[in-house]
């Protein structure tokens, strides 16, 4: 099938995947010509990824065709993508740290090379390819030593280093500051120069249209548009990455907002990761969304606040009185809440009963002063909660991994609503739910907040969020960056403040 | 930004950062002058070529643990395959000439570390699980073939190895001449070569590595297959020891080896870790017992010592990685 004609190199026509009864995208349309720098974009959720990943092989679409220079293509896996020249550089690094940087630019060819080392060459030939990307960075250097920027243009370096002809970044600037985003920036172009078209995936619109030639919007799993960058502004990108209507799915709330936060967090900063003088507060009855893009900051905004991350400075105020959480222990100890977002790895214990799963962080209530367990106190409140909950189960004994995702996502909530939590944390309250599920799961929230809890939700579903809370907090590079309230509430308002830029104004 | 070793001392804190980092060798070194100091016999040909002796078959039984570690794995298996392939030998020696005898042994090994290797690699056993299954395997085997007692050498080529096993070359023990070059043969093999780069590679990230194109599965599954050959190595040098092979020997040498190369400063995790210092690890094991010996401290108190050398050592290591 040569079709010497096109004027593309990489034609993605029709691509269509879904994961179970997901689908993630449909009928999308990518095409990229050669020596051109070509922008992905689109909200969290919306298939850039996966697109991505059908490009380099990790994933399989389920109908469509993928044509590079002519020829149709099918990657079955990684390996057999960047044979056919595509290379992705992934946000979480995927380095090996005990070996050189030099060891990791050529380690796709190490495993296919002769059985004896050829240092000398393969430092220099690293070292080459370093110096002609203008970074300083050692070739022989062990990749555990290095910056987190320097691991990131060994990433770059490691790419470039096979015969590549596409090149895909997936928020490669996340990391850099204003100087180094300048570095990379002279990096593309070169590349650029050099033929190899560059796939460049940034919720950072300035950088997009500095750098870009082209941009390709995604929404929803389906391409709202593809055009020339001269063709269009922030304004018109922005309009095609939003735009979904709200659906009938969120409870109609009627609860009364206390006045005094029964929760405040004065100039948080954490020691080891991004998050940077965050304040805020809720009030009891109140649901606060958190909203904002991945990689900034809400996570570990909770995680450090719930002491399972170290922090640097910053004040924590629970019912007016100053409060130190240096361990989850401590803040569990105060009645706060964490329901994280990865379910199966930190919310839930999967070989476990409900029961077992309920009642772990409720023993004081329900053991005697020696530390045995009333069995009937446990029973008691376990069924309580199941029935409460309407957790779907045929009794309290069922493990919790053989329940669907919405009834594990409830027996993780029910955890906390055990304890009577004065505030709680909800990290992406209904990822893998489904519909039904999600519903009563608002109700959920609804009626923790109804007993004057402050409920904090933190969401990339931007209908969801808009939904369910009374105030939106916009987090942008580890900060709040703006609070929108209800009557602000909008897609693009929420995604303005998500990439950092100001609120329309309108007169 | 390689320092060389007298900017290292001359940095503030350097000298403390030296020693940690270099922490298995001094260790090493302290322990000698300490032996030396207290006691006349320490420093006798006798004594050194006898713990040389001593510690060979553990040392190259360590040198498999390691390169097993290195993936992140574990072999639990080694001690009990010393006793399974010592009474193999013992009990093929008389049978076939002397070469062959050996050759079979060490293929043999090789099977066996292979099982546990298949079992790691492509049925994705946890490593700690299939090798513990092999260790209990392999010691009721070497009781049954052995009926329950140690089958003696009685050929000539028996005779050879033994004469071999207990004489030295240049002063030097040749068992122990055999454990240097594997520990040579590996220090080249990590450095040098690519296998030996990959099982590093693998042992720090093996999403990476897969991701790289590396077939990962495969040199999983060669680390335990050379593991179980060098314990077949290892088995005929301390069967050759003793002219016999005994289902009761290398009782708990696994836990030596893992202690061997803890102590060089190797991460359970993988990745981390260098045959120089395992060597360091086993010498020092072998000197704190023969030091012990030397001052007749009984076994049990040598036992708590070892234990709490492992902890000085470990903790030492966790100021390095900070």
């Amino acid at each position: 099938m040569k079709n010497s004609a096109s004027e593309y190199r990489l034609e993605m026509s029709g691509i269509s995947k879904s994961f179970g009864v997901v689908s993630v995208l449909k009928d999308v349309n990518l095409k990229v010509k050669s020596g051109e720098i070509h922008a992905l974009l689109g909200e969290n959720g919306a298939g850039k990824s996966t697109l991505i990943k059908i490009l380099s092989g990790v994933h399989q679409k389920d109908t469509g065709t993928v044509v590079l220079d002519g020829e149709v293509i099918n990657p079955k896996n990684t390996h057999e993508g960047q044979v056919l020249g595509i290379n992705v550089v992934y946000q979480e690094l995927s380095l090996v740290n005990d070996l050189s940087v030099a060891e990791n630019i050529y380690l796709h060819k190490l495993g296919a090379s002769k059985s004896w080392m050829n240092w000398k060459g393969l430092i220099k030939d690293a070292q080459e390819l370093l110096d002609s990307l203008d970074f300083k960075i050692d070739a022989s250097a062990k990749v555990k030593n290095l910056s987190i920027v320097q691991k990131q243009v060994v990433e770059i370096a490691k790419a470039i280093s096979e015969d590549t002809k596409i090149l895909v970044l997936d928020e490669p600037t996340t990391v850099f500051d204003p100087k180094d985003v300048k570095k990379l920036f002279q990096i593309l172009f070169k590349l650029k120069e050099q033929g190899i078209s560059i796939i460049y995936i940034s919720h950072h619109l300035d950088e997009v249209f500095k750098i870009a030639d082209t941009v390709t919007v995604l929404r929803d799993g389906v391409d709202t548009g593809s055009m020339p960058i001269a063709d269009t502004d922030k304004d018109g990108v922005i309009h095609l990455m939003i735009g979904r209507e709200l659906k009938d799915l969120y409870p109609k709330r009627d609860i009364k907002i206390g006045e005094v936060p029964i929760f405040q967090v004065k100039n948080l900063t954490a020691k080891e990761t991004m998050v940077n003088d965050v304040s805020f507060h809720v009030k009891p009855g109140e649901v606060l969304g958190i909203a904002g893009l991945g990689g900034s900051g809400r996570t570990e905004t909770a995680k450090l606040i719930f002491g399972a991350d170290k922090k640097k400075s910053g004040t924590l105020i629970l019912e007016g009185k100053e409060i130190k959480t240096n361990s989850p222990v401590d803040a569990a100890g105060y009645q706060i809440g964490f329901v994280s977002e990865d379910r199966k790895e930190e919310g839930v214990f999967l070989p476990l009963s409900i029961r077992r799963n309920i009642s772990v962080t409720s023993f004081k209530s329900i053991s005697s002063k020696l530390g045995f367990i009333n069995v009937e106190n446990e029973y008691k409140k376990v069924l309580g909660l199941i029935e409460k909950l309407n957790i779907k189960t045929p009794n309290s004994e069922v493990n919790v991994k053989n329940l669907s995702g919405g009834n594990q996502q409830k027996v993780a909530l029910a955890k906390w609503l055990s304890i009577d939590s004065k505030v709680i944390f909800i990290d992406e309250p209904t990822r893998g739910v489904d519909v039904g599920a999600k519903i009563e799961i608002y109700n959920l929230i609804n009626e923790v907040a109804k007993k004057g809890v402050g409920v904090v939700v933190i969401s990339s579903d931007m209908p969801e969020i808009m939904g369910i809370s009374d105030r939106i907090l916009v987090m942008h590079e580890g900060t709040i960056y703006g609070e929108l309230q209800k009557q602000q509430f909008s897609e693009e308002n929420i995604l303005r403040y998500s990439i950092g830029e100001a609120l329309k104004q309108y007169n | 930004m390689a320092l060389t070793i007298k900017q290292q001392l001359s940095t503030p804190g350097g000298i403390l950062k030296f020693l940690v980092k270099y922490n298995t060798i001094f260790i090493f070194i302290l322990l000698v002058i300490f032996s030396a100091l207290i006691s006349d016999v320490f420093f006798t040909s006798v004594n050194l070529s006898n713990l040389l002796k001593q510690v060979s078959g553990i040392g190259i039984i360590s040198i498999g643990m390691l390169i097993v570690i290195l993936t992140g794995g574990i072999d639990l298996s080694v001690g009990s395959m010393v006793a399974l392939l010592a009474v193999t030998f013992a009990i093929l020696v008389n049978i076939f000439a002397l070469p062959l005898a050996i050759l079979m042994t060490i293929v043999i090994g090789f099977g066996l570390g292979s099982v546990s290797g298949y079992l790691v690699a492509y049925q994705k056993m946890a490593p700690f699980v299939a090798t513990l299954a092999l260790m209990t395997i392999a010691r009721g085997l070497s009781f049954i073939y052995s009926k329950g007692s140690p089958v003696t050498f009685t050929t000539v080529g028996g005779k050879f190895m033994s004469d071999f096993a207990n004489n030295a070359t240049l002063g030097i023990p040749n068992i122990a001449i055999v454990f240097f070059i594997i520990v040579i043969c590996t220090m080249v093999m990590l450095r040098y070569n690519v296998f030996g780069r990959l099982i590093i590679a693998i042992g720090s990230n093996e999403e990476a590595s897969r991701l790289s194109g590396i077939k990962v599965n495969k040199y999983k599954f060669l680390v335990y297959a050379i593991s179980g050959a060098l314990a077949a190595t290892a088995a005929i040098i301390v069967a050759s020891r003793t002219n016999l092979g005994s289902p009761n020997m290398g009782m708990a040498w696994e836990l030596d080896a893992i202690a061997a190369v803890v102590i060089g400063g190797a991460s359970l995790n993988g990745g981390k870790g260098t045959a120089i210092n395992t060597l360091m690890g086993v010498l020092i094991l072998g000197l704190i017992g023969n030091i012990l010996n030397l001052l007749n401290v009984p076994s049990y108190p040598q036992q708590v010592v070892k234990g709490a050398i492992i902890i000085f050592a470990v903790l030492l290591q966790r100021f390095e990685s900070k």
